[in-house]
């Protein structure tokens, strides 16, 4: 996606200019609660029916006569959940150190070196966006079949971690950063391996991390790439196994239980990184 | 000035990791799917060059047209829904300062889920014995099958991805309006000019490339949308909501013929390259 860029200095100025009105805010108070009040809602409804009692009734709107843990143990240690979790974060996490890895190298390259073909590269990687992942899914199946990769994880893994986004985030970043200091490594003899890893990764630290936890997001999160690849209990990431649960004989309140047990790890990333993602994502435009 | 460091052996080592997955995973597979839409490779990876034989079986397809009348029926009532529920929220937080924060939070909680997560949900909502109808009950309104009804079904999709995914235009936007200076409304209000009239003659204008970009983005994935379709209707009812990635998928990995498949995926592509294109002329319209 294009990337778009704030500008501080306007987003300082407009809070300074703004003058501290008090009173008749309250119907835009209003306004934000209801619609807080909808976007929470169905979080709510979920968790509540994730607590009750099998076959209780829930539903009009009701509170349960009490409350339980009892599905929540039960989607624990349920055959195949801590595995699908566990394949989720093998998934996630080996994806987030190797794009960042490989993104930031390139972005290195292509922001402070010449090299031939370079612009042209780039060029092929901003193209690429516009292609949709779901345009090429049959041929990159085929190619991963062909290579015996259907149900591992290296098929799982490897055909995601082509990620021009990253690449484009991170050239944008290190273009910032100041020639001077890779001259001056230069000069003092440094080999570029260690030009990398001692200037280039510390001073792209916020965008690393920035990058990491996205990445992590998408691929916690994806489902058709997996939904092909992932065709048993060994490679399947949770959002497959979920919709391996809700087609086999299940019940609302364990069916809730797992979807509440899933989203577990980016509901703490975000309440851990709120204020972080939210600047970011209106800083890059990163989707 | 810039680029002093020429080095290009080091410069190409680099890049070399990102290049070798991006020319097998991205550039091979792209170029892939056009090779493939003209053959009719299938499942033993048997394959013959048929020509435009896909295309034209597509174009004589019902199910092709009827997934793509799906799709734009589709983008064309979550695309508004979305734009409508993204700006108002972006307008009512740049508003307040006390507890915007919090709001802000709270509004983009569900954009960290995943679809499936969103999808299970919201099935479980629009269930004939469900949250929605147990609400619609207490009214003495019947229950209304949201999944079961044709005409329901895709406008119930649209509110489950607005629901999930309206937290990052909202974001976008937001940015968009903090980078108006305050000084130009502030000019406005002193000339008179009331709420309405400074919205339509400042911001409006001033946050055009910001809607541009979220009403792309928003297009485009409107075009892929999935993981919810899997999750709640399975195409159904009565492939009212089998749409262009849905017939891919079930072209390839229920009939397993991925050469047609491909083709299917080639109008994808077409459609979203259309829908880039159009940004970029306008976004090179804006900046000069």
């Amino acid at each position: 996606m294009t990337l778009t860029a704030t500008r501080p200095a306007a987003v300082r100025e407009r809070q300074a200019a703004r003058p501290r009105r008090h009173g008749r805010r309250w119907p835009l108070y209003t306004l934000l609660a209801i619609m807080s009040l909808l976007t929470l809602g169905p979080f709510a409804a979920m968790v509540i029916v994730a607590l009750s009692p099998r076959n209780a009734p829930t539903v009009p709107a009701q509170w349960p006569d009490s409350l339980t843990l009892d599905n929540i143990a039960q989607v624990l240690s349920a055959s195949g959940f801590a595995e699908w979790t566990l394949n989720s974060l093998i998934y996630s996490g080996v994806s987030v150190v190797i794009i960042l890895l490989t993104a930031s190298m390139a972005g290195y390259a292509f922001a402070k070196k010449r090299f031939p073909g370079r612009d042209a590269m780039l060029w092929t990687f901003l193209a690429t966006m516009m292609v949709p992942f779901q345009a090429t899914l049959i041929p990159l199946y085929v190619l991963i079949s062909d290579l015996d990769g259907v149900d591992t994880f290296w098929g799982l893994i490897v055909p995601t971690l082509a990620n021009s986004q990253a690449v484009f985030l991170m050239r944008q970043f290190i273009l910032g950063l100041p020639d001077e200091l890779f001259d001056a490594a230069k000069v003092d003899g440094a080999s570029e391996l260690r030009v990398y890893w001692t200037i280039v990764v510390p001073l792209t630290k916020p965008i690393l991390a920035t990058l990491g936890v996205f990445v992590f997001l998408w691929h916690w999160n994806d489902f058709l790439w997996p939904l092909v690849i992932s065709q048993s209990d060994a490679t399947r990431t949770l959002t497959v196994g979920l919709t391996v649960l809700k087609t086999e004989e299940m019940q609302w309140s364990l069916l809730m239980s797992s979807a509440a047990v899933s989203a577990v790890p980016c509901l703490v990333v975000f309440f851990l990184l709120q204020r972080y993602l939210v600047n970011s994502i209106a800083m890059t435009g990163l989707k | 000035m810039r680029q002093r460091l020429r080095d290009p052996i080091t410069g190409l080592l680099f890049v070399l990791p990102m290049l070798v997955l991006f020319l097998i995973f991205r550039i091979f597979p792209t170029l892939g799917a056009a090779g493939m839409s003209l053959t009719n490779w299938n499942i033993g990876g048997e394959w013959s060059f048929v020509g435009a034989d896909n295309y034209t079986r597509l174009v004589n397809d019902p199910n092709f047209w009827s997934s793509l009348q799906a799709t734009l029926i589709y983008t064309v009532i979550y695309v508004p829904l979305v734009m409508a529920v993204s700006l108002c929220t972006a307008l009512l937080l740049n508003s307040i300062v006390f507890m915007r924060g919090l709001f802000r939070g709270i509004l983009f909680l569900p954009y960290v889920t995943s679809f499936v997560f969103a999808g299970l949900i919201w099935r479980w909502i629009y269930e004939f014995d469900g949250l929605l109808n147990g609400m619609l009950a207490k009214l003495d309104l019947g229950p209304v099958g949201f999944m079961e009804r044709a005409e329901l079904v895709l406008p119930a999709l649209a509110v489950v991805s607005c629901w999930k995914g309206f937290g990052y235009s909202m974001l976008i936007l937001l940015a968009g309006l903090k980078a108006i200076p305050g000084s130009y409304l502030e000019a406005a209000r002193v000339d008179g000019a009331g709420p309405w009239q400074r919205f339509r003659s400042i911001t409006l204008p001033l946050l055009k490339p910001a809607i541009f970009f979220v009403l792309v983005i928003e297009t485009i994935s409107s075009f892929q949308v999935f993981d919810t379709i899997y999750v709640m209707t399975g195409g159904g009812p009565a492939k009212a909501s089998y749409t262009l990635i849905y017939g891919i998928f079930e072209r390839g990995f229920r009939f397993w013929e991925f050469g047609y498949a491909a083709t299917w995926g080639m109008v994808l592509f077409a459609i979203v390259l259309v829908v880039s294109l159009i940004q970029r002329r306008f976004v090179g319209k804006e900046n000069t």
